[in-house]
C-alpha cells in the first residue's frame, strides 16, 4: 500500500486463506473472483493449493490483474486442534498467509477457516499493539436502532471467542478497540460503549465486570453509557457491547440461532395453512428486507482486534458473497487506518492513567 | 477517360476495398509484384479487441456510432503492440471489423491518431445488408468474417504465417480457429458446409467460403490466436480451441506470449508494458499478476519470464530508452518477477482436435437459443 496516498483512495492488498472454511477452496476462490471484478482498489493474495486455485479461477469470471496466488502446500482442517494443527502443518495456508501479511506482502488477512488456528497463526507471526494484553474477536449484529452518519443498522460486540477468561483491564482494552472500530469503519464518530452484565447497576455482575465498570467510567476517551443487559443487545441501546469471549460467543450464537429459527418457523407456517401462506406472501417484501439485514453473509466477517495487522474472520460456512464482503471490510478498515487509531487511543488512555 | 477520373476511381477502390457481393475485393487480389510478400500477417478485430467499445445497450451503440475519433478509447497496450509488430518488419496488419462501412473515416482516423499503420481495413456492409433485406447478415459473424479472412489469405504465399486477435464478446475464437484449421486442411468440405449452415450463413456467403477454402494451398498458417477477454470470460471457455488460442486479459500478456514465440523482442515487450503504465495507469503489481496468470494457466514457460527479468537489469534498462522514472519501475518489476512464487501450472490437454459443431452450439448465438458459455458484460 502506498502510504503517501490519501486515506480512502489507497490500494489495499488482502491476503485470503483459500483453503479455510466449510466450502473452501471453491467458494473462497469464487468470492475472490467476484471481488476482483467489483473492487478495483483491492488486490488479493490468494494463499493455498496453487493448482486447485488455478483450476478454479479458470472457471470463473475474474480479473487476474488484481489477483496473485501464493502456493501453500498444506491446510488446517476445521476440526483440528489449533496448536497441534499448526505444529503438524508448517506449510498451512493460514500460517503462510499470516506470515505474508507480517512480511508486508499484504495489508490484512481474511480466513473462513478454523478460528483457533487462525488467531494462533496471527499471534505467532504478528505483534500485539502496545497496551493490548489479549486479542478480541468482534462481531456485528443487526439492531432496532440505527447509528452513525451511514445510518448503520449494526452494533459491535466483542469479544466473541478469542479470549475466554478476561480481566477488567482486558475489557477496557476491548472497549477502546471496539470504539475505534465503530468510529472508523461504521463512521460513528462517538459510539456508545456498554458493558454486558446481569443488571444496569454499576455493582452488578462478577468482580471483573464491576472493576471494568469503574475503569471505564474514568475513561474519558470513551462514550461509556454503563451496563446493559441481554435484552438491550438487539434493541441497539449501545453501539459497542463489551464482554468476555465466553459470554460473547454464547450471545452471538444465540442471535444467529434465533434468526435461523424465525426463518424456519416462516417455512413451517407457509406449509401449515393456506391463509398463513397468503399472509407471508403479503409480507414477503418486508421479510426479504429483514432477511437482508440479518443475513451474516452481507456483513462479511468479524475483525480480530489487538494485533498490529488486521484479520477478518469470516464465518466457517461462508460462501462466495461472504468472502467478498469480508475482504471489502478488511480493505475498508485498512484504508481507515484502524490499527493506527487503536494504537493511538490505547497510548492516550495509558498516558492519562499514568498521569 | 480523363487521367484525373481514373486516379479518383483507383483512389476510391483503395479506400473501399470491399466490393458489393464479396467481402473483400482487395484482399482477394494477388499482392502487387512490387510489394514484397509479408512474412507474417496480423489480423485484428476492432471493437473490444483494439477499441474499448461498449455496445451492449442501444444507448451505448448509438454513442459508439456517433462519437468522433478523438473520443474513442483503445484497449491498453493495443496500439503499442501494433506499432511494435509493424516495426519488426515484414508484417502485414489487417483489420476486420463488424462495424458498418460508414464508420471507416472515423475509425481510420483513430488508428492514425494512435500511430497505428495498417494494410487492409475490412468493414461490414451493414447498410447494403439492410437495404437488400439480409437482416440475419447484420448480426451473423461467421458468414461475414470467414469468407473475408479466406479471401485475404488467397493472395498470400503459403509460407506466410498469421496471428489473429479477437475478443470474447463475439465468436472470434471460433472463427479464427476454423479459419486456421481450414488452411491446415483439417476441416473437410462437408463439415465446413454443415458448420456454415448451422451458423445461419446465407447460401451465397457459404458458397463463397467453401470455394475460397478449396482454392487455398494447405499449410499451418495460423500460428497463434489471441482472444482479448473484454468481458473477463472464464478462460476455460476457450480450452476447446487448443494451445494455439490464448485467452488474454491484456496486451502485456499477448506480448509475453509473442516474446516466447520469437515474434517480439524483450525491448518491444517492455515498450508495450510502459505504454500500459504511462497512459493507462497500470501498476507493477497488475503486470506481475498478469504474468503469473499466464504461468498458472500453463500458457508461458517460467524460463521466458526469467529471460525478460534478466533483460531488465540496471545496466540493460537504460538501453531500452526508458525515462529515469520508468527505469526504476522496470527494475522493480524485474525483481517482482524473479520473486514470483513457485505456483504450480495447470496441466491442460490442449492439442485435441476441435469439435466445431459442439463449439458452435456453445459459442454462437442462435435464434431462440442463448449462448451457453458466454459471460455478460462487466457493468
Amino acid at each position: 500500500m502506498d502510504p503517501r496516498a490519501p486515506v480512502g483512495t489507497r490500494s489495499v492488498t488482502v491476503a485470503v486463506d483459500a483453503m479455510g472454511g466449510d466450502h473452501a477452496p471453491d467458494e473462497v476462490v469464487r468470492g475472490v473472483a467476484m471481488l476482483s471484478l467489483e473492487a478495483p482498489h483491492i488486490q488479493t493474495l490468494l494463499v493455498g493449493d496453487g493448482e486447485k486455485i488455478g483450476a478454479l479461477l479458470a472457471k470463473e469470471r475474474h480479473d487476474p490483474e488484481r489477483i496473485a496466488v501464493h502456493h501453500a502446500p498444506e491446510a488446517v482442517a476445521m476440526w483440528e486442534k489449533p496448536a497441534d494443527a499448526l505444529a503438524q502443518h508448517p506449510g498451512a495456508s493460514i500460517l503462510v498467509a499470516a506470515q505474508l501479511v507480517a512480511d508486508g506482502a499484504a495489508d490484512a488477512l481474511v480466513s473462513a477457516g478454523n478460528t483457533g488456528a487462525s488467531v494462533l497463526a496471527c499471534a505467532r507471526t504478528w505483534k500485539r499493539i502496545p497496551g493490548v494484553g489479549r486479542a478480541a474477536l468482534a462481531s456485528v449484529y443487526p439492531t432496532e436502532i440505527r447509528r452513525g452518519e451511514k445510518d448503520d443498522p449494526f452494533s459491535l460486540i466483542l469479544d466473541v471467542g478469542a479470549t475466554l477468561d478476561v480481566t477488567a483491564e482486558d475489557l477496557v482494552t476491548f472497549a477502546i478497540m471496539g470504539s475505534a472500530y465503530a468510529a472508523r469503519v461504521s463512521k460513528n464518530p462517538r459510539p456508545r460503549v456498554a458493558l454486558l452484565s446481569n443488571g444496569a447497576e454499576a455493582g452488578k455482575g462478577p468482580p471483573e465486570i464491576v472493576e471494568a465498570h469503574k475503569l471505564l467510567k474514568e475513561a474519558t476517551e470513551l462514550n461509556f453509557v454503563g451496563n446493559v443487559e441481554g435484552v438491550d443487545i438487539p434493541r441497539g441501546s449501545a453501539d459497542v457491547v463489551i464482554c468476555s469471549g465466553f459470554v460473547g460467543n454464547v450471545v452471538i450464537k444465540m442471535l444467529e440461532g434465533v434468526s435461523e429459527t424465525i426463518v424456519r418457523l416462516g417455512h413451517y407456517a407457509s406449509k401449515e395453512k393456506i391463509l398463513w401462506r397468503a399472509g407471508l406472501a403479503l409480507l414477503s417484501g418486508g421479510i426479504s428486507r429483514l432477511k437482508e439485514v440479518t443475513d451474516w453473509e452481507q456483513y462479511g466477517g468479524a475483525p480480530v482486534l489487538g494485533f498490529d495487522r488486521l484479520f477478518i474472520k469470516a464465518h466457517g460456512r461462508s460462501r462466495a458473497r461472504a468472502i467478498t464482503n469480508a475482504a471489502k471490510v478488511a480493505a475498508k478498515a485498512v484504508q481507515a487506518g484502524l490499527t493506527d487509531d487503536i494504537e493511538k487511543a490505547l497510548a492516550s488512555f495509558a498516558s492519562r492513567r499514568a498521569a | 477517360m480523363a487521367r484525373d477520373e481514373k486516379d479518383r476511381r483507383k483512389d476510391k477502390e483503395r479506400r473501399n476495398p470491399v466490393a458489393p457481393g464479396g467481402p473483400s475485393l482487395l484482399a482477394a487480389q494477388p499482392t502487387p509484384a512490387v510489394v514484397p510478400a509479408p512474412r507474417h500477417v496480423y489480423r485484428w478485430d476492432l471493437d473490444k479487441t483494439y477499441l474499448k467499445t461498449e455496445f451492449d445497450t442501444f444507448k451505448q451503440l448509438l454513442r459508439s456510432a456517433l462519437e468522433g475519433a478523438e473520443a474513442k478509447q483503445s484497449v491498453p497496450g493495443a496500439s503499442a503492440l501494433l506499432r511494435e509488430l509493424r516495426a519488426g518488419g515484414g508484417a502485414r496488419i489487417c483489420f476486420i471489423s463488424g462495424s458498418p462501412r460508414q464508420m471507416r473515416r472515423v475509425l481510420t482516423k483513430k488508428l492514425k491518431l494512435d500511430g497505428v499503420e495498417f494494410d487492409e481495413f475490412i468493414l461490414k456492409p451493414n447498410l447494403r445488408n439492410m437495404l437488400t433485406g439480409r437482416f440475419r447478415a447484420m448480426r451473423e459473424q461467421v458468414g461475414y468474417k470467414l469468407p473475408a479472412l479466406l479471401a485475404g489469405r488467397a493472395g498470400l504465399p503459403p509460407e506466410t504465417r498469421e496471428t489473429c486477435f479477437g475478443d470474447d464478446a463475439e465468436a472470434d475464437g471460433f472463427i479464427y480457429s476454423l479459419y486456421g484449421d481450414i488452411i491446415a486442411g483439417r476441416v473437410k468440405r462437408r463439415l465446413l458446409e454443415e458448420i456454415l449452415e448451422r451458423a445461419g450463413t446465407y447460401d451465397d456467403d457459404a458458397q463463397r467460403a467453401v470455394t475460397l477454402a478449396e482454392a487455398l494451398p494447405t499449410g499451418e498458417a495460423v500460428q497463434r490466436i489471441f482472444i482479448h477477454l473484454d468481458r473477463r470470460s472464464p478462460t476455460s471457455r476457450f480450452d476447446r480451441y487448443g494451445a494455439r488460442l490464448v485467452p488474454v486479459f491484456n496486451y502485456f500478456q499477448a506480448a509475453m506470449v509473442m516474446f516466447e514465440d520469437g515474434q517480439l523482442s524483450a525491448p518491444a515487450v517492455v515498450r508495450v508494458a510502459l505504454e500500459m503504465v504511462d497512459r493507462y495507469g497500470y501498476t507493477i503489481d497488475a503486470l506481475r499478476n498478469s504474468l503469473q496468470d499466464l504461468l498458472r494457466r500453463g500458457r508461458l514457460r517460467r524460463a521466458t519470464a526469467r529471460t525478460l527479468a534478466d533483460e531488465l537489469t540496471p545496466e540493460k534498462v537504460p538501453q531500452l530508452g526508458a525515462l529515469p522514472s520508468a527505469r526504476e519501475l522496470l527494475i522493480s518489476f524485474a525483481t517482482r518477477v524473479r520473486q514470483l512464487g513457485d505456483v504450480p501450472s495447470m496441466a491442460i490437454a490442449l492439442d485435441q482436435p476441435i469439435d466445431y459443431l459442439a463449439a458452435l452450439e456453445a459459442d454462437l448465438p442462435r435464434k431462440g437459443k442463448k449462448r451457453t458459455d458466454i459471460a455478460p458484460p462487466i457493468t
